[in-house]
């Protein structure tokens, strides 16, 4: 009896304790707010021709971007905002050799709202290709990193607006909100796991055996294992917070404290590594072991979204007739 | 791994009346006893055997009352225990997807377009499992040796559902497990925590209302047919056609019957009129007693054995 008034407790609870509207403030807008300050600062930085001071606003831009990447939910609230990431980060998503089309653009003299026509020329990984390898005090450099930086800035002012415009919808269905806020927690890790970590130490399927630094996100500037501990952080804002209901707290009220409490374990064990490693320590033992760390975390992803559907509650007797 | 404290709290077999998930939760009980009501209402002939203390004091129902004590029991503290579970499955099956064709999610789906197809599919393949494993108890010797346990029932009542002998429920239990394991396992890879059930009291929607519309009265006198339905869905009196000891090889579906109708094991309720509960005569004997309905299988298989 007791069994099946937590299971009932546990179904209602989902209904009515997932994450909520302080949650969507304090971490979803929030992070978008940080990300458009950051491409503020840095557009500004470009105007004025500081090199130095560009690069650094760079890794916070990566650190606010990644924020945002990592709990991306839009998407899954309106389809129209499904490639809006793509615009403005093409890591493993595009197969295109952007520096030689950026070197070709830098050599010309074409207008440049017709030179920079695609999307993948406006990027956060176009623009660190022209902070650490080009010269700011080349005007048309300079010109071709604001764009980029306005286009940033353009793309997540939209994303701010769009999710502002669907907090009720995201607040009115709690259960739907759970699930694909699990959802993009869970295809997150795995992009961190096989694409960002595996890649790079090679564990992953597709490079099995084959190490190499230069699959990294962030090679240029160096900024990948700070790419990862931002997605990681994010995912901490996400299920371990003791400010606002998070997702952690909703897994509780189904039935999967256990699983959640496992599941920050292993984000916890991830942070602590990857606070200790460098981009070039990322193929070696290091790199291994955080690997791991993620691959744990994703499992248990798994875990807590099992306890969810509360298998064993959710069929008749299992015996024959 | 079952939980000891869950153990503890399932021991007791009263559980089963108010748990939605079990056969004889109290509503579906209840609509039973409604649904029977109004049939013996319209059939006043069928009054005398379905109410007499012949059929509900018969040796048989006193051995199924407390047959269902035992395996109550002994479910919990031995068969859930050693039995793999339907999470582990769904587990290995999303991680072996995830390992053999990388990540992906199928998208274009609204969530209660999932929920309804995963309902309907965990629905439609544990039933189709239940079907064949049935199938199987009737129709390999060794198995069948254990599911004359429940086939040795002279009078059926709603306990009957549970005369089933330990080995049996293991099979089922397996069965569950690797079938919603499966179902779950696939279901996750493809949409993540977007898959949800669409339940009454927690319990599968289509599950619920098939039992509340009678699934009780299978093992029962009230002979409801559900007419030229009954290519679709199995009625309370072709499950007791099953239960007949001249056509104990048909009618082994659980709530549908196309499955019975494509493998050519359907019989209808029309073509059969007179029923007989139990298993041969000669084999009777074996199944009178408490114990005998435990041991008697293994002893069959050795004597038949050793012949």
């Amino acid at each position: 009896m007791k069994k099946i008034i937590i299971t009932s407790i546990a179904l209602f609870s989902l209904y009515v304790n997932a994450v909520d509207k302080t949650f969507f403030e304090q971490v979803i807008i929030h992070n978008v707010e940080q990300s458009i300050a950051s491409a503020k600062r840095i557009s500004n930085s470009i105007e004025q021709g500081n090199s130095k001071k560009s690069q650094a606003l760079f890794t916070q831009l990566v650190i606010d971007w990644k924020k945002v990447e990592a709990t991306y939910v839009l998407g899954d609230l309106d389809e129209d905002f499904l490639d809006t990431p793509r615009y403005i980060d093409i890591f493993h998503g595009n197969n295109e050799d952007i520096k030689s089309q950026l070197n070709l653009i830098i050599g010309t003299t074409d207008d440049l709202s017709y030179a920079l026509y695609k999307h993948s020329h406006k990027t956060i990984n176009a623009l660190e290709y022209l902070l650490f390898t080009q010269d700011l005090s080349n005007n048309r450099v300079r010109a071709m990193a604001l764009i980029m930086t306005k286009s940033m800035q353009k793309y997540l002012t939209e994303i701010k607006t769009a999710y502002q415009k669907y907090q009720f919808k995201f607040t009115k269905d709690e259960q739907f909100a759970s699930a694909i806020l699990l959802n993009r927690l869970v295809s997150n890790t795995y992009a961190l796991k096989e694409w960002r970590i595996g890649n790079v130490v090679g564990l992953s399927k597709k490079h099995k055996g084959d190490a190499d630094a230069r699959r990294g996100e962030y090679v240029l500037s160096q900024n990948s294992a700070t790419a990862i501990l931002s997605i990681l952080q994010a995912h901490k804002q996400a299920i371990d917070s003791s400010e606002y209901r998070d997702f952690g707290d909703v897994a509780r009220k189904f039935g999967a404290a256990k699983e959640i409490d496992k599941t920050i374990g292993y984000l916890n064990q991830a942070i602590a590594q990857v606070q200790k490693i460098e981009d070039k320590d990322l193929v070696g033992a290091k790199g291994k072991a955080l690997y791991q760390a993620s691959n744990n975390l994703m499992k248990s992803y798994y875990l807590s979204l099992m306890n969810k559907l509360s298998f064993v509650s959710k069929v008749l007797d299992a015996d024959g007739d | 791994m079952f939980p000891r404290c869950l153990m503890l709290m399932a021991i007791n077999p009263l559980e089963y009346l108010i748990d939605p998930h079990k056969r004889i939760y109290w509503v579906f009980l209840l609509s039973s006893v409604l649904i029977a009501a109004v049939f013996l209402w319209i059939n006043p002939k069928k009054r005398k055997v379905n109410l007499s203390k012949k059929l509900w004091l018969h040796p048989s129902a006193l051995l199924d009352y407390g047959y269902f004590i035992f395996i109550s029991i002994f479910k919990v503290l031995v068969i859930f225990p050693i039995l793999i579970g339907a999470k582990e499955v769904a587990l290995w099956v999303n991680e072996f997807l995830l390992t053999q064709y990388g990540f992906t999610r199928i998208t274009g789906f609204s969530y209660p377009q999932v929920m309804i197809l995963f309902t309907l599919s965990l629905f439609i393949l544990s039933d189709f499992s239940r079907y064949w494993l049935h199938r199987l108890l009737h129709t390999v010797p060794w198995l069948w040796a254990f599911h004359k346990t429940h086939h040795s029932a002279k009078v059926l009542t709603p306990l009957t559902f549970y005369r089933v002998h330990p080995v049996e429920s293991l099979l089922f239990g397996l069965r569950y497990s690797l079938i919603i394991g499966l179902v779950s396992g696939v279901f996750i890879y493809g949409f993540g925590a977007m898959i949800g059930i669409v339940d009454i009291l927690g319990v599968n929607a289509l599950a619920f209302v098939f039992s509340l519309v009678g699934s009780n009265l299978r093992h029962s006198h009230i002979d409801i047919s559900f007419g030229v339905f009954e290519r679709f869905l199995i009625s309370p009196k072709q499950h007791q056609i099953h239960h007949s000891k001249h056509h104990i090889n048909v009618n082994f579906g659980g709530f549908l019957a196309i499955w019975d109708w494509a493998f050519r094991s359907l019989v209808l309720s029309k073509s059969v009129n007179k029923l007989k509960f139990g298993i041969q005569q000669n084999e009777m004997k074996y199944f009178n007693r408490f114990h005998q309905l435990i041991f008697s299988p293994f002893y069959l298989l050795y004597r038949n054995r050793t012949k």
